[in-house]
């Protein structure tokens, strides 16, 4: 097996007719921040998926921290993300009716046990430690994206998956997120980061540019 | 964590849960009320059923005097033994003694009465109007040592036109049959002569004796045909001091264990044979078991309706937390945790509906009670855990769906369905 904390084997989804992805095989060392780019229906996504254990593929395999994900069952996925990895959604997907704390204490209470001085200090380390009692409609779009790192990072995942994580956010609160996610890459996690933006996708120190499905090029800016 | 997950996400929809709760109060309230009812009814119409006369009747052993009831014999002979009167009281010192209502002995014979060929013979028949027997030994040193009993309160349908022989020492009072009346051309107050001997048709051995008339009973029955003094004065009549052919018990029967109540005065008087009024006591279960019958049906359709309410507001909670249960699932939560979540939410729905609903049953059950029973029905507490038990269960069982729907979830449409 190629050494990399993530490794894809001549992964494909097909959807019906569609096929999603097809015999894609990439390969992310720890410590890295790999940005996903395309153009949209080029199967950034449907790759995010299956490295982040959400999604199982029609064929080919996944590697993940060394585990071959691609023979666990669901239970077994489950837990392993919730061990391994941390996500960062677009859309955030705070639970509405939690404030900022219980949203990432709940992270906390469904990988082992809750322990609220941990969630308290992982919303002030991405600043949010003025906003803790808030719910979600009463937080700005940054804040609710802090929010949603914060809960990524509450149980110390090795690897960060950030599926387009300013794409609802203005200019400025599109820095602060990356500023954050490029500090946590510096403390050592393992970043990928989808994004059709390729400004966005420099920040990282690897590009994989997938189009319709394939991956078309692997760029590295800075090793 | 759980807890406050659960508190907000049930607080958050309200109006949903006020509808699920809703829909088990009116599963709960109906189970509450057939229930409370039901295990009231068997006594009410056991009250009922009581008030038309004995449901347990105790012949001497061998004796097969004719005896009956209305629209029930068990059978006839001559020589016979009898019952003593000083017995009696063991009736109600049986464990059961409780649900022993009343009894009345009989003390039967054939007397003449009128002159020439107005002679009438009739039964005369000696019985406790409203006396008061003395418990020897009470089956517990709480119970009453006295009981007040007589075919009054066994017999309390009696049409009676005139008065109850309302003194257990009155020795000219009687009351007689309406046809006994009409034979002997008797009105309430007359004085009349019956005359007994030992053997039939001994003319020269009668002894006469004078009554008077204080009631007319109609029946429809064969004390039509009957003068029924207090008990002393057949025995004076007959000499047949402390004794007495049969006596008839009236047994509030709940469950109907008439046979078990039979089966321990025989005991307590062993030369005794208990017989139950297999009639009564068979139209008594016949009558209980369609008026369950018909509750377990009532029951059975509101609790479908009622899980049909609840089904369908859990499985619009899961299609609106689709995305909540999906974002669970991507960080981390078993299927369980999922399950336990929303079988959680349903279990209180349960526990508050049926609570709830066992009250508005409480309110339902006296309705029924006074429409139907003319009197109230008595709570029972038992009926609250048995209420609790079926609406949560029902809840339960019809979240199941929706529950499997929920856990069925892939969260991989958190990221995919935006």
């Amino acid at each position: 097996m190629e050494s990399g904390i993530i490794v894809t084997k001549n992964l494909s989804k097909i959807y019906g007719s569609t096929k999603a992805l097809q015999k894609a095989s990439i390969t992310i060392k720890q410590g890295d921040w790999t940005s996903i780019i395309g153009p949209s229906g080029s199967g950034k996504t449907t790759l995010l998926n299956m490295i982040s254990c959400l999604d199982t593929a029609t064929s080919g395999e996944v590697f993940v921290n060394g585990t071959n994900i691609s023979k666990l069952n669901q239970v077994k996925l489950t837990r392993f993300r919730r061990d391994n990895i941390g996500l960062i959604f677009q859309q955030y997907h705070l639970i509405p009716y939690l404030t900022a704390l219980e949203n990432v204490m709940m992270a906390q209470y469904y990988h082992s046990i809750v322990v609220e001085k941990e969630a308290r200090e992982a919303l002030e380390n991405v600043g949010m430690g003025h906003r803790l009692h808030h719910v979600p409609s009463h937080l700005s779009g940054g804040e609710q994206q802090r929010v949603c790192i914060a809960r990524a990072l509450i149980n110390d995942p090795k690897i960060l998956l950030a599926d387009e994580p300013t794409g609802n956010l203005d200019q400025k609160n599109g820095k602060i997120v990356l500023d954050l996610i490029k500090r946590l890459n510096d403390e050592g996690h393992t970043v990928v980061l989808v994004t059709h933006n390729p400004d966005i996708a420099k920040k990282g120190n690897r590009i994989i540019e997938l189009i319709d499905g394939k991956v078309s090029r692997v760029n590295v800016i800075n090793s | 964590m759980f807890i406050t997950i659960l508190g907000k996400s049930f607080s958050r929809r309200k109006g949903k849960m006020a509808i699920a709760i809703i829909a088990v109060i009116m599963g709960a309230a109906i189970p509450s009320a057939m229930f409370t009812v039901s295990l009231d009814i068997s006594e009410k119409v056991s009250h009922e059923f009581r008030k038309y006369g004995a449901n347990l009747i105790l012949v001497p052993k061998s004796d097969t005097i004719e005896v009956g009831f209305p629209g029930v014999e068990f059978g006839a002979v001559t020589e016979q033994n009898m019952i003593n009167e000083s017995d009696l009281w063991k009736i109600k010192s049986i464990s059961w003694r409780n649900n022993i209502l009343g009894f009345a002995p009989s003390l039967y014979q054939v007397v003449k009465s009128g002159e020439g060929a107005n002679e009438q013979r009739m039964v005369l028949v000696g019985t406790y109007f409203n006396k008061e027997v003395d418990i020897l030994k009470p089956y517990s040193s709480d119970d009453k040592k006295t009981f007040k009993t007589g075919i009054k309160s066994i017999s309390p349908w009696w049409e009676i036109k005139g008065d109850w022989i309302e003194d257990p020492n009155d020795n000219i009072g009687s009351m007689v049959g309406v046809n006994v009346a009409e034979k002997l051309g008797l009105a309430l107050g007359d004085a009349f002569t019956i005359r007994y001997s030992q053997l039939p048709d001994d003319t020269q051995n009668e002894t006469e004796y004078e009554l008077k008339v204080l009631g007319i009973i109609n029946t429809d029955g064969y004390e039509d045909n009957q003068i029924i003094v207090n008990l002393q004065v057949a025995q004076n009549l007959t000499n047949r001091p402390n004794e007495v052919h049969t006596v008839q018990v009236s047994a509030l029967c709940n469950a109907c264990p008439v046979d078990v109540f039979a089966g321990e005065i025989e005991e307590k008087i062993p030369y005794i044979d208990g017989k139950t009024v297999k009639q009564l006591v068979s139209a008594e279960m016949s009558v209980l078991g369609k008026v369950e019958d018909m509750m377990l049906l009532v029951t059975i359709v509101a609790l479908l309706a009622s899980a049909l309410g609840v089904s369908t507001t859990m499985t619009t909670s899961v299609i609106e937390r689709q995305k909540e249960i999906g974002l669970m699932k991507s960080i981390g939560a078993e299927n369980k945790r999922i399950a336990s979540l929303f079988l959680t939410e349903a279990g209180l729905v349960g526990l508050v509906g049926g609570i709830l609903g066992y009250l508005i049953g409480l309110v339902l059950a006296q309705i029924i009670g006074m429409s139907v029973f003319d009197s109230s029905v008595s709570p029972r507490l038992i009926v609250l855990p048995i209420v609790l038990g079926i609406s949560i269960g029902m809840t339960l069982l019809a979240s199941s769906l929706p529950v499997r729907r929920a856990i069925k979830i892939e969260p991989v449409i958190v990221l995919r369905g935006e």
